[in-house]
């Protein structure tokens, strides 16, 4: 009797069929949207009455508000407090670079050498060294000065909000689940939208550089923070507890040491986000190599292309110094003897004395604030002119590679879906994606989507919205196809990744807007350099999660299936890639928002769409304008990530 | 060391099991989940793990669990993993809140007191050994040692000259100023225990400290606090889930099961009366003469049998079986010189068979 019932509980229920898997049901949905769009073609655009059109020219009449009532001689306390801060970022940055002029380009050399040299080792230092030559070669000292000062402001201004709370994070779940939707929203905003906001309040300027790099780069510190304090071993903790510490002393003598090397990871992390947002920053007034590159993009290509590999060179090179410093500086594998400790402090002064020479030697003899002697900047541009012109001579074997490529995927994949996302009629996209949000994902989310192309329409942002909704799918759709099979191959194979390994790890270092660059000459058709750029900055996230979920898979289900005798091509297909869905998914998710924060920067360089209205805003003063494609690329980015999330949502921190 | 094992009680001393306890702990429940402490008191209480779950989404992970524990006793908490075994240690400081009951340590209510009090006693009283050891990897040995009176603000070097002391104490002077991973498992567990050493507490809590360690090396650690043991007299209170560990170290032993206690005795009492199934069934393959001793054997003596060879009464029947052998007259068992029963072949006899059925 109970062995009946058991087995009536125990046998499995009929399998759906295909149609009606999930998969099935996206498909329908999406089968029925062409068929709406062949059916009601440009019929149903985004009707006029359900557009606020008088919106852009409110928001315009705020912003004269605002800066009539912020310049007079005695503003508000709100205005005082927003002009209070500019101003101290303002000064803060201005001061750091007076600083390092101050040193003179010898002592400034000496200083960074040789800290890195102390805390971070040979090799690291080295690197650093040559990154400093390569500033002087390129002619770029003072730009990389600038740039640098402003990424330290930033760095030091996000550790100090985000390493305390971090910890905070990392110690109380309340707070932890308080913070993370707002740590979530702040990671999906592409940077580009908020830089009009931000310019509204604290007008052009270093200090709304600062500010901005600030939204950009807080969320990482936190995070890994809490990540590290949650690292600590427990049984560490209740063991300093049993012994009668306090929770400060436990913070103090246990957990801050013990986390310190994902502090300071959090640091470097912090360190690269905050360099990669100071390129944008170029946008609205922060001074150096991110002004270089966006100014140059225009007029003087060449140079354009020089700043931007110096950003590279200065992202790597902070990267490495620092990941050497956090590695090194553990003391939990330095073993520190007393005889050990004495040395090293003799030779932290031996370094310091070295720098004060250095400083010394510098005005001694006039060295001057920045290398201006002898720089290689004119020949450089020469042969990165000359280059340029090679890959863009319709005579040159490159230009018959890159030009069909560009153009297939204009005609085959960016029109054809621009004219199905402008002129599907709105009630069938708009029920469409919160369907698929729905089945994918579960009610709020689909609820969400729905109130997110609300925003979109409202505003009248929808045509360009839905313009750039296809560039971002045709750029998800080939970081996918580049993605998931180099990621499984990575996983699959240990010699492929150790080659792949410190590729992916130049491309994660690299500023956003470095990618556009070279594809703007190697591919000039307005819209492919933005893609492309999309595919290359999302890729390696992509490769990396899928690779991490292949590989997780356990190694128990794997030995069962070799033990039935699977082939190698069975196993991955029936066992790892199914089991490993789900990081196949978030890849899905992380990857559409990461093309979507370049694509919309395609628009400083033909991308048209909304990334074009935001830079017209910037750079022309249309205000409003700029808002509202801010506000839409803002709904655009929520709601790719609520279809996308999937029902159980995991994070990048549990696979990385 | 092999003489320890020879004598019941393991340590070989006697527990004055009168006056003041000095852990009294009356009544405990845990219960993990939402609304947890609302259910102890109510019928709810009493269901059984599963169905606990299923109506509350709560797990009592320890139930009504009471029991004494007097100075210089070894009390042994034994019982397979999700007995609710390290829960109930956690609980005694509050590591973990009990959900109801009351704990007295030394005179002290715990589960009245205040944070500040509680602090106090974690720093004097009470000291605790981990099974991962729990130490801390960015400092040397001695720093580890010293770090709980370090938390009680002692100067460095009076702190360093204790640490130094406590780690001669534990053979591990040496090594003072390595780091924990340069050492083995075993030699990072002593530092453990140096460490709650080094605060010279009254009672000594092990959380399962030896489970991963390998057989040869918890053996020398076993013996290690029974030394200790011997040389400072601390209370301890010791969770396992190896019978042969608590039979070696106990004076008493309790065996938990679903949260609760299914029998609290002395070691001769688990092998040689097991309460119910479960217990016989752990210590079937316990020899029982290896912790039988003559008093669990002995008959009283019939007049003139008082002639026979003398044996304390503490010695196990193992060891005294060469004995039995060579005698003509059955063998006195002797307690403070007086002859208090008598074990003959047969009795020794029947407790061998014992074993095997």
């Amino acid at each position: 009797m109970a062995v009946a019932e058991a087995a009536g509980r125990l046998a499995a229920p009929p399998p759906r069929r295909w149609w009606r898997s999930r998969t099935g049901l996206v498909l329908a949905i999406v089968v029925g949207m062409v068929i709406a769009f062949f059916g009601w073609r440009n019929q149903l655009v985004w009707p006029g009455s359900f557009t606020w059109n008088s919106l852009s020219h409110h928001l315009d009449s705020f912003q004269t508000w605002l800066s009539n009532n912020r310049n007079v001689p005695h503003p508000s306390v709100f205005f005082r407090a927003f002009n209070g801060l500019a101003n101290f970022l303002d000064n803060l940055v201005g001061w750091l670079t007076s600083l390092f002029f101050k040193l003179t380009w010898a002592g400034t050399t000496a200083l960074g050498v040789l800290v890195v040299l102390r805390f971070g080792g040979r090799r690291a230092a080295l690197g650093t060294a040559a990154a400093f030559v390569s500033f002087a070669a390129m002619g770029l000292w003072e730009s990389s000065m600038r740039t640098f000062a402003l990424t330290l402001a930033s760095v030091g201004f996000s550790l100090a909000i985000g390493l305390p709370l971090g910890v905070l994070a990392g110690r109380s779940n309340r707070f932890q689940r308080a913070i993370t939707p707002v740590l979530d929203a702040m990671q999906i905003i592409p940077a580009f939208a908020y830089l009009m906001p931000i310019v509204i309040l604290f007008s052009v300027g270093p200090g709304a550089a600062v500010v901005t790099t600030l939204i950009y780069a807080i969320p990482p510190a936190i995070r890994i923070t809490a990540l590290g304090i949650r690292g600590v071993p427990t049984n560490t903790v209740e063991a300093a507890t049993a012994l009668g510490a306090t929770r400060m002393q436990t913070l103090l003598k246990v957990q801050l040491p013990l986390a310190r090397r994902m502090l300071l990871l959090s640091v470097n992390q912090t360190i690269l986000f905050a360099l990669s947002m100071v390129v944008i920053a170029g946008l609205i007034g922060g001074q150096g190599l991110g002004d270089v590159v966006t100014s140059g993009l225009y007029s003087n290509p060449a140079l354009a292309m020089l700043a931007g590999a110096a950003i590279v060179i200065m992202a790597i090179a902070l990267d490495r110094s620092t990941e050497a410093m956090a590695i090194r500086t553990d003391p939990a594998h330095r073993h520190l003897t007393e005889g050990k400790q004495r040395r090293l402090r003799l030779y932290t002064l031996g370094c310091a004395v070295a720098v004060g020479l250095a400083v010394g030697l510098g005005h001694a003899f006039n060295a001057g604030s920045v290398w201006s002697r002898w720089t290689g900047q004119s020949w450089l541009l020469r042969q990165v002119q000359s280059a340029l012109d090679f890959v863009q001579n319709p005579n040159t074997f490159i230009f018959h590679i890159t030009n069909p490529i560009g153009n297939f995927i204009v005609r085959y994949g960016l029109e054809p879906l621009r004219s199905f996302f402008v002129e599907v009629p709105w009630p069938a996209m708009t029920f469409g994606l919160a369907l698929i949000a729905f089945l994918l994902s579960g009610l709020r989310p689909a609820v969400v989507t729905i109130v997110m192309l609300s925003v979109i329409g409202v505003t009248n942002e929808w045509t360009s919205a839905m313009d750039t909704l296809s560039q971002v799918l045709v750029a998800t759709v080939l970081t996918m196809i580049v993605g998931i099979p180099l990621g499984v191959w990575a996983a699959e194979s240990a010699r492929t990744r150790r080659v792949m390994r410190p590729i992916l790890d130049v491309l994660q270092t690299l500023p956003q807007l470095v990618y556009i660059i070279p594809f703007i000459y190697l591919m000039p058709v307005s819209i492919v350099p933005g893609v492309i750029a999309g595919v290359l900055y999302a890729s390696p996230v992509v490769i990396r999660l899928v690779e991490a979920g292949v590989r997780e898979v356990s190694p128990h289900s794997v030995e069962a299936a070799d033990a039935f005798g699977a082939t190698r091509f069975q196993t991955l297909l029936k066992v790892k890639i199914p089991l490993a869905r789900e990081a196949i998914m978030l890849g899905v998710n992380q990857g559409m928002i990461m093309v979507l924060a370049v694509v919309v920067i395609g628009g400083l360089v033909g991308s048209g769409a909304l990334g074009y209205d935001v830079a017209q805003g910037l750079q022309q003063s249309l205000f409003g304008q700029g808002v509202l494609a801010s506000l839409a690329i803002l709904a655009l980015g929520i709601a790719l990530d609520r279809v996308t999330q999937g029902r159980r949502r995991r994070r990048l921190e549990d696979l990385a | 060391m092999a003489t320890v094992a020879e004598t019941a009680g393991s340590l070989g001393h006697e527990i004055e099991r009168s006056g003041a306890p000095l852990i009294d702990v009356e009544r405990i429940w845990k219960i993990f989940g939402r609304n947890a402490d609302r259910i102890v008191g109510t019928p709810d209480a009493e269901l059984s793990r599963s169905e606990l779950r299923a109506k509350h989404n709560c797990v009592a992970a320890v139930r009504d669990v009471s029991f004494q524990v007097w100075p210089r006793e070894v009390f042994v908490v034994m019982g397979l993993s999700g007995s609710g075994k390290s829960t109930l240690v956690r609980t005694l400081i509050r590591l973990i809140e009990p959900s109801a009951g009351r704990v007295d340590i030394d005179g002290r209510d715990i589960t009245a007191a205040s944070q500040a009090e509680l602090r106090e006693l974690r720093r004097h009283t009470s000291s605790m050994v981990f099974q991962h050891f729990g130490l801390l990897a960015h400092r040397r040995v001695v720093d580890n040692v010293a770090f709980g009176l370090e938390i009680q603000g002692v100067a460095k070097a009076e702190r360093l000259s204790r640490a130094g002391e406590v780690l001669r104490l534990v053979g591990l002077e040496d090594v003072a100023n390595s780091f924990p991973d340069q050492l083995s498992g075993g030699m990072q567990q002593r530092v453990g225990l140096a460490r709650a050493f080094a605060v010279d507490p009254k009672v000594m809590l092990y959380d399962e400290p030896f489970s991963a360690l390998d057989p040869l090396i918890r053996r020398d650690m076993q013996d290690e606090v029974i030394r200790l043991q011997h040389e400072t007299g601390k209370t301890m209170v010791f969770i396992t889930h190896d019978l042969p560990e608590a039979l070696r170290l106990g004076d008493r032993i309790a065996i938990m099961r679903d949260g609760a206690i299914v029998q609290l005795g002395t070691p001769e009492e688990l092998v040689g009366s097991p309460a119910d199934d479960y217990v016989s069934n752990f210590v079937r393959d316990i020899p029982r003469s290896h912790v039988l001793t003559l008093r669990w054997i002995m008959r009283d003596p019939a007049p003139g049998e008082e002639e026979g060879p003398r044996l304390d009464v503490r010695t196990t029947v193992r060891s005294a079986v060469p004995v039995i052998v060579e005698s003509e007259k059955p063998v006195c068992a002797v307690d403070n010189g007086r002859v208090v029963g008598v074990v003959d072949k047969e009795a020794v006899l029947t407790a061998i068979a014992g074993e095997s059925g």
